[in-house]
């Protein structure tokens, strides 16, 4: 039988988290172009043989064309299949749509559902994804999905990067409490909660705050922060509830909307996202973000999938 | 008409009224947007329990958008508990199959890399606005003029004989686009900027020069998207591969637009009689000729190849260089019914050719063709019916995507009249080419009555050649 190897796809925008995989796996991304046509639809081609090999597919998908990164990454997967590949797995970090997860009112769509049985449908073998906003959306896969954490990455920042002994950890809504909490927990640091009501999506109501956080560094972590307004908003309550100071760390970045504008004029220190989702040209227009490299951990996990490894040490720790 | 409900897409919400007034309905309710972060979002407003429902979408615009708004509308219905979800695409995006030329070697012909170029910024030919802009005023007889300048005095009788339009390389166009799925110029003469990408491309196709580029076939994966979605049933129109019916595992209707364009021809073209119907490209003669015989027309057809180096084209067939690949400053002669032109660079081994195969000498031309999308094949096949002595030109076209500056090419070349259906908005093209050379067709009468027999479990078999 033939050495099967690791082959390492990536769509042409947005490769930077593909690079920065590829550099760690000391390999080289495989030739591969997508081509847009005027009429908007798109083609893709392959520069060398995959047949039988172990296609990893990484890609970043963050706002904006959402949909087009979708079929793209579908197209991608489809084309792979329907050339031989023995495996292949989708690294999805930030996976889309993963908040339409359940059917909040009559009629609404499950499209989060939807995208898990297109990627299927398309001949997805494995998918790979990073702190899902629910994790019960494993459970809409016919295949396996390994969703990794960015808790050992961001444990490694706050150990770096603040005086966490002063520090309190800050969950911004009752949902993300768990999270919080368990982020707590590894570093020893006390935890509050911020209850909110919110009336519509992506717009925030009245908050109170649960918990002391008086002369104390205030860290909010959540999964996803989309327009900023709960952060900024969350930082107004903390500070007058006597914070020295809040700063923000979320996995999933899409700072979509006026999110640049609400952080800037916020009174939040900082605000920490992880590569998941590509942000660079964001941080150029706003100093109070700062990024947390998140690859090693996808190089590690594609490491250990191709070889057969356990992937359950990368959910506590880092790799080095 | 119980049980019906119809959505509109955010696409063609014109066309789902007008199919609506057809069927005496009301068009159902739903809210169309996206989230702040670009993922759609959909709101049902009316009960779909045990409905059978039809969502029309057109595959235009933001092709992608739409096609996952479809998805998740198909997704919603059906999840509501629809008890048949219909989609109805008018045009039928990624109904195309891309195709990718090879050299001689095996290594695929790719032009450029990519981050040197997109299809937006670069829409692929620089030439042919020149060109046209230089060709509008161009009659017969100012080619010959400038073919003169080139041609010795035998060749030169041979062109007033038969006006065959060896152009002066500088009109040619550069793209070697077909019909389909443009392809891009990849000679460097004209395109300096170029020369470091395609030093990259040279890399890309050196370093796997035995292994034949992997093109993926969207088809089979987007007819089962909408089969993963949910959907049931699948209503289209004039599909340009009939075989894509084949990659569903569920129904699919394919409407003709046919007996409305004949019933166009009859009545709205003057002397129909005498009228040549001509095919633009191979693929498409089927259709052309079948509009032909029902009409007792004659038929023309235009037929593209590439070809290696030494053409030898069948006596009596008129040859220029349509592919466009860029051509060198002398064109060469061959014989006086052969021209040929190579790229200027020299690493290419193939030559486009056009040549048309029947007379329109003094005839009223009408191209037929399923769908025009970057508008090469449509304007090149109309200089080509001018130059050969054609009176008049009409493009008779079931979608027209018109993508790229595709409108504008239309504009300066010398169709005189454009037909197109209402598959896909027509605002812009009345917009840019003005009321009087654009005829749209409605053909949302087609689709209500397909619907309508469709729900009441009729046969749509009639539709096909009567139309409605």
């Amino acid at each position: 039988m033939a050495t099967n190897s690791i082959k390492l796809l990536a769509p042409d925008v947005h490769r930077n988290l593909a690079e920065l995989v590829a550099k760690r796996l000391g390999l080289k991304l495989t030739n591969c172009k997508l081509k847009r046509d005027p009429s908007g639809e798109v083609s893709f081609s392959i520069g060398e043989s995959v047949r039988d090999q172990d296609i990893f597919i990484v890609t970043q998908i963050g706002s904006g064309d959402v949909n087009d990164r979708v079929l793209e990454l579908l197209i991608m997967i489809n084309a792979s299949k329907t050339a031989s590949a023995r495996r292949i797995s989708a690294i999805i970090p930030n996976f889309p749509y993963a908040r339409q997860d359940r059917k909040d009112k009559s009629r609404a769509p499950i499209t989060a559902k939807l995208m898990a049985d297109m990627l299927t449908t398309a001949g997805c073998d494995h998918v790979i994804t990073m702190d899902l906003h629910a994790s019960q959306i494993q459970g809409f896969f016919d295949v396996p999905v390994d969703n990794l954490y960015a808790e050992p990455s961001v444990v490694r920042y706050i150990k770096e990067n603040i005086n966490f002994k002063e520090a309190i950890i800050i969950s911004p809504d009752a949902g993300g409490a768990k999270r919080a909490a368990a982020l707590a927990d590894r570093l020893d640091l006390n935890f509050a909660l911020i209850h909110k009501e919110r009336a519509r999506a992506n717009e925030v109501s009245r908050m109170v705050l649960v918990g002391d956080v008086s002369d104390k560094i205030c860290i909010i972590v959540d999964d996803m922060a989309d327009t900023c307004g709960t952060l900024a908003k969350a930082a107004e309550v903390l500070l007058e509830n006597k914070a020295k100071s809040v700063i923000a760390i979320v996995t999933h970045g899409i700072l979509s909307g006026k999110a640049i504008e609400n952080i800037n004029n916020s009174k939040l220190d900082r605000v920490v996202c992880t590569n998941t989702v590509p942000f660079e040209d964001k941080m150029l227009k706003c100093p109070k973000l700062d990024a947390i490299d998140i690859s090693s951990v996808l190089a590690e996990a594609i490491r250990r999938l191709h070889n057969g490894e356990s992937i359950s040490y990368l959910f506590k720790n880092y790799p080095l | 008409m119980n049980n019906i409900v119809v959505f509109a897409g955010s696409s063609h919400v014109d066309l789902v009224d007008k199919i609506c007034e057809n069927l005496g309905i009301e068009r159902s309710q739903v809210k169309l947007g996206k989230f702040s972060n670009g993922e759609t979002s959909i709101s049902i407003e009316e009960s779909v329990r045990e409905k059978d429902v039809y969502v029309i979408q057109s595959g235009c615009g933001h092709v992608n958008d739409n096609f996952m708004e479809l998805l998740i509308l198909i997704n919603a219905c059906k999840t509501a508990d629809a008890s048949r979800v219909t989609a109805v695409m008018p045009y039928f995006s990624y109904s195309r199959q891309p195709d990718i030329p090879y050299t001689a070697k095996g290594a695929p012909l790719i032009s450029k890399a990519k981050e040197k170029y997109t299809f937006d910024s670069h829409p692929g030919t620089p030439v042919p606005q020149s060109m046209l802009t230089v060709e509008k005023p161009t009659s017969p007889s100012s080619t010959k003029s400038h073919n003169a300048s080139n041609l010795d005095s035998p060749s030169k009788q041979h062109a007033l004989q038969s006006p065959t339009p060896l152009r002066p390389s500088e009109l040619r166009p550069t793209s070697s686009t077909s019909s389909r799925i443009p392809m891009i110029p990849n000679g460097k003469a004209e395109h300096p900027e170029q020369d470091q990408s395609s030093n990259a491309d040279t890399l890309f196709n050196a370093s796997n020069s035995s292994y034949k580029l992997w093109v993926a076939q969207a088809g089979t994966l987007i007819a089962n998207l909408l089969t993963t979605a949910g959907a049931d049933h699948v209503i289209t129109m004039d599909l340009h591969d009939s075989q894509f019916q084949g990659f569903f595992d569920i129904p699919v209707d394919n409407l003709y637009c046919k007996p409305i364009t004949q019933s166009y021809i009859q009545h709205h073209i003057p002397n129909y009689q005498d009228c040549v119907v001509v095919s633009p490209d191979a693929g498409g003669a089927k259709r052309a000729a079948k509009i032909a015989d029902v009409l007792e027309l004659s038929f023309a057809m235009i037929h593209k190849e590439r070809r290696s180096q030494l053409l030898k084209g069948p006596p009596g067939a008129t040859l220029t260089s349509g592919g466009g690949v860029p051509v060198s400053a002398k064109p060469l002669i061959e014989s006086l019914d052969l021209k040929q032109s190579s790229s200027g660079s020299g690493n290419n081994k193939y030559v486009n050719t056009t040549m048309l195969v029947g007379d329109v000498r003094n005839k009223e031309c009408i191209i037929v063709d399923d769908l025009v999308d970057t508008s090469y094949t449509l304007t090149r096949a109309a200089k080509l019916l001018k130059d050969q002595g054609a009176t008049k030109v009409y493009a008779l076209i079931t979608h027209g995507i018109f993508s790229g500056d595709a409108l504008n090419r239309i504009g300066q070349s010398v169709i005189d009249k454009i037909i197109v259906t209402n598959s896909i908005p027509q605002n812009e093209t009345i917009k840019a080419l003005g009321a009087e050379r654009v005829e749209v067709l409605d053909v949302s009468n087609i689709f209500a009555e397909a619907i309508r027999r469709i729900h009441n479990g009729e046969s749509i078999s009639i539709l096909f050649e009567h139309g409605w």
